[in-house]
């Protein structure tokens, strides 16, 4: 019989923090002009300076490669369509990332310590694993001007604002989050992400990516209401390959609005770990 | 009426005198509004960029004496005689209680968000962004948001957030901004000063100057304070061109206690090691 040895059990403050309706029918004043039309090569909203406009709360609908996961020990993942679904039967789910032999030894070794999950400690997610969140959980608001573009997630309360007025990254600056600086190719909007910590997952699972990570990002509205979202990820020590991500961001009803994910705030998925599994111990200790 | 009383009478018209002079001139300042920058719709007030305030309300918004490496300070609430916040007496005893534990009871020690109107004074900046008919502040400390709705649509409050439920609106240059839903494990700052999660807050944002702003909450908990009372403080613009917000995280140590760790800490970089995955190689 396997033991489940992760649980990542977010269930009480998911609770909370999916999005709902905030009542009322009123629409939100001056949101920013938009059509209607859902044809390829839409026009697409813009900004009075004619780039376009991201603006509004967005959620990823499906794609992405983050799932819940709910592991044994063969990584197979027992939340995904049923006790044995996501994988070949009888073995692990066939990996998107191609780990040098070293990484993919830590990699299997952190899918045991699922517990260790920085985002289980409610730690900032990283790039992409922010936008890569379940389907349909947590929205994101964008805000954007002529000088940045804003990122606001529901999740975990990350935040980034991303500078387009082509400046560098910083020296001696080492964040979850790494460091974001945007620009713009015709009217996809590209972000350079550099500069993380060396302690971001990628998910549940203990796939994971160290201080060499890279990320480019290309943000692309396909029509008013969709956002193409591209990710490479780019980490020589941890990667035989870049990593491809893809997936799209759907427009949320301007009806909706963002709520609070308060994470560390009442955070109740500790007691759900074992001493064993570093619960308990580390509070009494 | 003899010459005792006829001075008397001259003095207090004198003071009566200087008096209505020093509110002229407060009148004269306030009638005399700045007047913002516009956003690209040539009609909202535009408040964007990272500002913070210069005083230590943070540690005790009623002021606080001198301590090591901080000035004193005066209570930063305008319409209690005394600069104190109203309790009711039963409330001011668990004030005291917090004040006596707040080296270990403080929910920022937690790192935890600072909820309203807390986050406004913190040592740590906070960045507005805007665009017209979107409003959000950016508060360093802990990665904090605020969105601001508009309060054409009613409060969220079937819940207590940390941050709190914000609705917005306009008069003339200031924003006015209704503020429920908050939790009642906050704290208003250092001193263990708290409130009941029956706090509204109506906040003032005003700008006074390019690079000033007049910040304003009129605080009413009827379950906490015999009566509503109004603090108030300045933001300063920061105005060096490389200034950003930065990521503000804690990690836990060994005891389970979170710091906060500046992302230029060497410490908060974690190098890789894999070698102990490496097998060893046969000779």
């Amino acid at each position: 019989m396997k033991r489940v040895s992760t649980l990542h059990c977010f269930g009480l403050a998911t609770a909370l923090c999916v999005f709902l309706s905030a009542g009322g029918s009123a629409p939100i004043a001056a949101q920013a002009t938009r059509t209607s039309s859902n044809a390829p090569g839409a026009t697409v909203p813009r900004l009075p300076g004619g780039r376009p406009d991201f603006q509004g709360l967005w959620l990823k609908s499906a794609g992405g490669f983050q799932g819940l996961f709910i592991g044994s020990l063969d990584g197979t993942n027992l939340a995904a369509g049923g006790a044995r679904g996501g994988g070949t039967r009888g073995g692990p789910a066939p990996s998107r990332y191609e780990y040098t032999p070293e990484a993919e030894a830590e990699k299997m070794d952190r899918m045991r310590r699922g517990y260790e999950d920085p985002e289980a400690r409610c730690h900032l997610p990283g790039v992409p694993r922010a936008l890569d969140q379940p389907g349909g959980l947590y929205p994101i608001q964008i805000i954007q001007d002529e000088k940045y573009v804003a990122l606001l997630h529901e999740a975990m309360h990350d935040v980034r604002i991303i500078p387009t007025d082509n400046s560098r990254h910083p020296r001696n600056y080492w964040a979850w989050d790494g460091d974001s600086r945007g620009h713009w190719e015709g009217d996809t909007f590209v972000v350079d992400v550099s500069n993380f910590n060396g302690r971001t997952w990628l998910d549940m699972a203990g796939n994971f990516v160290d201080e060499n990570e890279q990320v480019v990002e290309r943000f692309t509205l396909t029509d008013a209401d969709t956002i193409l979202y591209e990710a490479t990820i780019t980490d020589p020590t941890v990667f035989v390959k870049p990593v491809e991500m893809r997936f799209t961001l759907k427009r949320v009803p301007a009806e909706q609005q963002i709520l609070e994910y308060s994470c560390l705030e009442g955070e109740r998925s500790l007691q759900h770990y074992t001493e064993e599994d570093g619960g308990k111990k580390l509070r009494t200790k | 009426m003899n010459i005792r009383s006829l001075r008397l009478a001259f003095c207090s018209i004198a003071v009566a005198g200087i008096v209505t002079a020093l509110a002229l001139t407060g009148d004269a300042q306030t009638q005399r509004p700045f007047t913002p920058a516009r956003l690209s719709d040539g009609k909202t007030p535009d408040f964007r960029g990272i500002w913070q305030v210069r005083d230590t309300a943070y540690i005790n918004i009623e002021g606080h004496p001198a301590e090591k490496g901080i000035a004193a300070a005066r209570s930063i609430i305008i319409d209690t005689p005394d600069g104190k916040i109203p309790y009711k007496p039963q409330s001011l005893a668990q004030r005291q209680e917090n004040y006596k534990n707040r080296a270990t009871a403080d929910p920022s020690i937690k790192c935890y968000q600072a909820g309203v109107p807390r986050a406004t004074y913190l040592p740590t900046p906070l960045q507005i962004l805007q665009s017209p008919g979107n409003f959000a502040i950016v508060y360093q400390d802990n990665h904090a948001f605020r969105v601001f709705h508009p309060d054409t649509r009613p409060h969220f409050d079937s819940a207590d957030w940390w941050m709190g439920d914000t609705r917005y609106r306009w008069e003339g240059d200031t924003l006015v901004a209704d503020v429920v839903a908050l939790t009642d494990q906050l704290w208003l700052d250092q001193a263990g000063n708290f409130h009941s999660t029956d706090i509204h807050i109506v906040e003032r944002y005003r700008m006074t100057g390019a690079d000033t702003m007049d910040y304003e909450a009129r605080i009413e908990d009827p379950v906490v304070y015999s009566k509503p009372w109004t603090l108030r403080t300045v933001l300063y613009r920061i105005k060096e061109p490389s200034a950003r917000i930065i990521e503000d995280e804690c990690l836990e140590d060994a005891n389970g206690v979170r710091h906060h760790i500046s992302p230029d800490d060497p410490k908060n970089l974690l190098k890789s090691d894999y070698s102990r995955w490496k097998k060893p190689t046969q000779k």
